[in-house]
C-alpha cells in the first residue's frame, strides 16, 4: 500500500486536543523542563560552595593567615587540612580527599603591599567541571568580598588544573543542558503515542479507515515536534532569565539545527512506540536511551574523559552533535561553517532513524 | 465492466480465503458470499480465524491466497475503496476516552474526508439514529457500557458505509443496553446495511437472518437458523430430542447423564435437553428417575437449538 497523507490534519488536530486534555503530558511538556533547569542550573552553579580544600602556608606570616581567612570568608572554600609542602597536597588531591589545595610561598609577607604582588598557587582537581569552576572562581574573582579582607588584586593568583586541564566553564552546562531537556522531552511524548492507541484497542479502529500511514505518522509527530520547538525557546529564555546565559551566535541557525535533532529525537521515541507492548515498556525503554545520552553525550563530563568504547557509544546518541551544535552557538558564536563536522554526523543519524522508524512503524501499524 | 456497487446482490463475497501466519493456518479456504441488507452471524469459538478474516476482509490483512470482495471491491487491489464503504466496530470500545463524544465524532468523520457542512449533517444524523444527543459534551470514557458502544456504533456509520462489521458488539453490556443495541441493528439493516456480525451469544445468533459457523480455521456450515438445526448430523437418523422438566433439573441432569441411553445431555432454562436412541421411550426415562425418587417429571419433544449445533458439530469435529 502507498503511504498517503490521508487523514493528516484530522489527526494532528486529534492529537493537539489529547496534548490539551491530558494534563500529565502538558505539565511533562511544559514546567518540568523549567524545574529542571532550575534544578539543574543551580545545582551547578551554587550548590557547590565550601569546597574541600587544603592549605600549605609556608609563610606562616599575619598577612598570609589573613589572607587564607578572606578566602574563607567568602564562603566558597573551607580548609579542612593543613599540609606542609605542595607534594602533599598533590597527594591528597590525587586521593580525592581534598578539591583544591592552596600554596602560599615563603616570601608571601615580605612581598605583599610591594608593586610587585605576592604569588599564590592555588592547585584544583579539575576532574570534576562543577567543582572546579567555583574553586577556580573564589580565589580569583571571588563574587563577593567581605569587608576588611584583602583585595585579591594585591595577590598573583596561579590556578593549576590537575587532571583536566581544558576546564568547562558553567556556560557550558545549560546550552548542553536545552539539549538534553529537549530529547528526554520529545523521546518520551512520541513513545507514548501509539503504545497508548495500541493499548486502548483505538489503533485497531483506525487501520481500518483510510487514514494514511504517513498521515497517521505526521499527524502524531507534527505537533509534538511543535511542542518541542516551543520548549526550546522557553528554555532559552529562561536560561537568560535566571542565569543570563546569552545566545552568542544565530537564532534562526540554532533553530535550523534543531531541526533534524528534534527529527531524529521524535525517530527514537516513534521507534520505542513500534517495540513496546504496554506503556510501562514505553517508560523502560525511553529511560534506557535517555541515560546513555545524558552521561555520554559530554553534557555531564567531557567526551574526553570517557573510555574509549564508551567514547564511541556516544558518538551514536544524536544528542551528542547537538549539544557541540548548541553550545558553539550559543555560547562561542559558532557559524554553520564551523559546525559542519557536528551537523554532517547529526544528519546522517536522523537519515538512519527516520528510515529505520518509518519501516518499523509500517510494518508495526499493518 | 464494474456493477456499482449498490446493485450488487452480495456485499460480500470470498473465493478460498486462506490466511497463514508462518506454520499456523490462521484461516483455511473458506468461501461464502453475505447477501446484501443482511444480518449476518459469523460465530466460532475463541481463535478459530473469526478477527483474522475480519481483518482480511478490512483490507487490513493480505490474504496469503484466494480472493475477497467487499461491496464490490477487491480486497487486495482496492483497499481504499473497501475501507471508505465500510464501518467497523471494535469488540473493546476503540474510541478516544479523553475525548467527548463530538470530539470522537467528528475525528472518525474527519478521517474519513467528511468536512465543514456535510461533516455537520451527518454527525447530525449519527447522533439522532443513536440518541446521543444529551452526552455530546461528555469524555466518551465516563460514558456506560451501553452508551459507549452506541457512540462506537455512531462513530462506525458515520461516512454512510454499506456494510459494518461488529466483532462482539455486545460483549460486556448489559441485558436491556444489549437489546437495544440489536434494535439499532435491526433499523439498520431496514434500512439496506449489511451488517456482519461476530458473537458468542446464541439468542444473538438466532436473531441473524444467516450464520456461517467456523472452527480450526475452516468453514464448517452456513445456512439460516432453521436449515442449521435440521442439519442431518445434528440429530442424527435414529435419533430425537426431548426436554425432561422437573423440579430438581440439577439432580435430574447427573442421573441421566450417567445412563446409557443419552447421547448429550444439558441444561438449558431449567429444562434437560437430552439426545437419544430412537427407540427409547419416554416412559424408560421417567421410569429411570422414578427409580432415583424424581417423580415430577415431564417430557415434550425439541428441536435442536443453534447451541446444541454448534455444540454437536465443535464435539464431532474435536472427536476426529
Amino acid at each position: 500500500m502507498i503511504p498517503t497523507l490521508f487523514g493528516f490534519k484530522s489527526m494532528a488536530l486529534k492529537e493537539l486536543i489529547h496534548i490539551r486534555r491530558d494534563r500529565t503530558t502538558l505539565v511533562f511538556a511544559l514546567i518540568i523542563p523549567a524545574i529542571q533547569l532550575s534544578l539543574f542550573g543551580y545545582a551547578v552553579d551554587f550548590d557547590v560552595r565550601h569546597v574541600r580544600t587544603a592549605i600549605v602556608d609556608m609563610d606562616r606570616s599575619r598577612e598570609s593567615r589573613e589572607y587564607a581567612q578572606s578566602v574563607v570568608n567568602t564562603q566558597y572554600i573551607d580548609f579542612v587540612e593543613k599540609l606542609n609542602t605542595p607534594g602533599e597536597a598533590e597527594i591528597a588531591l590525587q586521593r580525592g580527599d581534598i578539591r583544591a589545595a592552596l600554596v602560599i610561598p615563603a616570601d608571601f609577607a615580605r612581598k605583599y603591599g610591594t608593586r610587585v604582588p605576592p604569588q599564590v598557587y592555588v592547585m584544583v582537581d579539575g576532574s570534576d567541571s562543577q567543582v572546579a569552576n567555583p574553586a577556580r572562581n573564589a580565589f580569583r574573582h571571588p563574587p563577593t568580598i567581605p569587608p576588611g579582607a584583602i583585595s585579591p588584586d594585591a595577590v598573583d593568583v596561579r590556578v593549576n588544573y590537575l587532571f583536566n586541564p581544558e576546564i568547562r566553564t558553567q556556560i557550558y552546562t545549560i546550552p548542553g543542558l536545552v539539549g538534553v531537556i529537549l530529547q528526554l522531552v520529545t523521546v518520551t511524548l512520541t513513545a507514548f503515542s501509539l503504545v497508548r492507541e495500541r493499548e486502548l484497542g483505538t489503533l485497531e479502529q483506525l487501520m481500518v479507515s483510510p487514514v494514511g500511514k504517513l498521515g497517521l505518522m505526521l499527524g502524531k509527530l507534527v505537533p509534538y515536534a511543535g511542542l518541542a520547538l516551543i520548549e526550546m525557546f522557553s528554555v532559552i529564555f529562561l536560561a537568560r532569565l535566571l542565569f543570563n546565559i546569552k545566545v552568542e551566535g544565530s537564532l534562526p541557525l540554532l533553530l535550523l539545527l534543531s531541526g533534524p535533532f528534534v527529527l531524529a529525537a521524535l525517530s527514537i521515541g516513534l521507534l520505542i512506540s513500534t517495540v513496546a507492548k504496554t506503556q510501562a515498556q514505553a517508560m523502560q525503554m525511553t529511560m534506557l536511551t535517555l541515560l546513555p545520552s545524558i552521561l555520554l553525550s559530554g553534557y555531564i563530563t567531557p567526551r574526553e574523559t570517557l573510555p574509549v568504547p564508551l567514547y564511541f557509544l556516544g558518538n551514536l546518541f544524536p544528542v551528542t552533535y547537538y549539544i557541540q551544535i548548541i553550545r558553539g552557538i550559543m555560547v562561542r558564536g559558532a557559524g554553520f561553517t564551523d559546525l559542519i563536522w557536528s551537523v554532517v554526523p547529526l544528519t546522517a543519524l536522523m537519515l538512519i532513524l527516520i528510515t529505520a522508524a518509518t519501516t518499523r512503524f509500517r510494518k508495526s501499524v499493518a | 465492466m464494474t456493477i456499482a456497487p449498490a446493485e450488487r446482490r452480495n456485499a460480500i463475497e470470498m473465493h478460498g480465503l486462506t490466511k497463514r501466519f508462518g506454520n499456523v493456518m490462521a484461516v483455511d479456504n473458506i468461501s461464502f458470499n453475505v447477501a446484501r441488507g443482511t444480518i449476518f452471524g459469523f460465530l466460532g469459538p475463541n481463535g478459530s480465524g473469526k478477527s483474522t478474516c475480519i481483518r482480511m476482509l478490512c483490507s487490513v490483512l493480505e490474504p496469503t491466497s484466494g480472493t475477497a470482495t467487499v461491496n464490490g471491491y477487491d480486497i487486495v487491489k482496492e483497499p481504499e475503496q473497501v475501507k471508505r464503504s465500510i464501518g467497523y466496530m471494535n469488540q473493546s470500545f476503540s474510541l478516544y476516552r479523553d475525548l467527548s463524544v463530538e470530539e470522537n465524532l467528528r475525528f472518525f468523520g474527519g478521517i474519513y474526508g467528511l468536512k465543514d457542512s456535510h461533516l455537520r449533517a451527518r454527525m447530525d444524523d449519527v447522533i439522532h439514529l443513536m440518541g446521543l444527543q444529551n452526552y455530546l459534551g461528555r469524555p466518551s470514557g465516563q460514558l456506560s457500557g451501553g452508551w459507549k458502544q452506541r457512540l462506537a456504533l455512531a462513530a462506525a456509520l458515520i461516512h454512510e458505509p454499506d456494510l459494518i462489521f461488529l466483532d462482539e458488539p455486545t460483549a460486556g453490556i448489559d441485558p436491556v443496553a444489549r437489546r437495544e443495541l440489536w434494535d439499532l441493528l435491526f433499523e439498520l439493516a431496514g434500512a439496506g446495511k449489511t451488517l456482519f456480525v461476530t458473537t458468542h451469544y446464541m439468542d444473538e445468533a438466532e436473531r441473524c437472518n444467516e450464520i456461517a459457523y467456523i472452527y480450526l480455521s475452516k468453514l464448517m456450515v452456513k445456512g439460516t437458523p432453521n436449515e442449521l438445526k435440521a442439519l442431518q448430523e445434528i440429530t442424527p437418523v435414529g435419533t430425537r430430542r426431548i426436554a425432561v422438566a422437573t423440579a430438581h433439573p440439577p439432580n435430574a441432569l447427573v442421573l441421566l447423564k450417567r445412563q446409557p441411553f443419552a447421547l448429550d445431555a444439558t441444561l438449558v432454562e431449567a429444562e434437560i435437553h437430552l439426545l437419544m436412541p430412537e427407540d427409547t421411550t419416554d416412559e424408560q426415562v421417567l421410569r429411570t428417575m422414578r427409580d432415583a425418587g424424581i417423580l415430577d417429571g415431564v417430557i415434550r419433544p425439541i428441536d435442536p437449538s443453534l447451541e446444541d449445533v454448534f455444540v454437536t458439530l465443535t464435539r464431532r469435529l474435536a472427536a476426529q
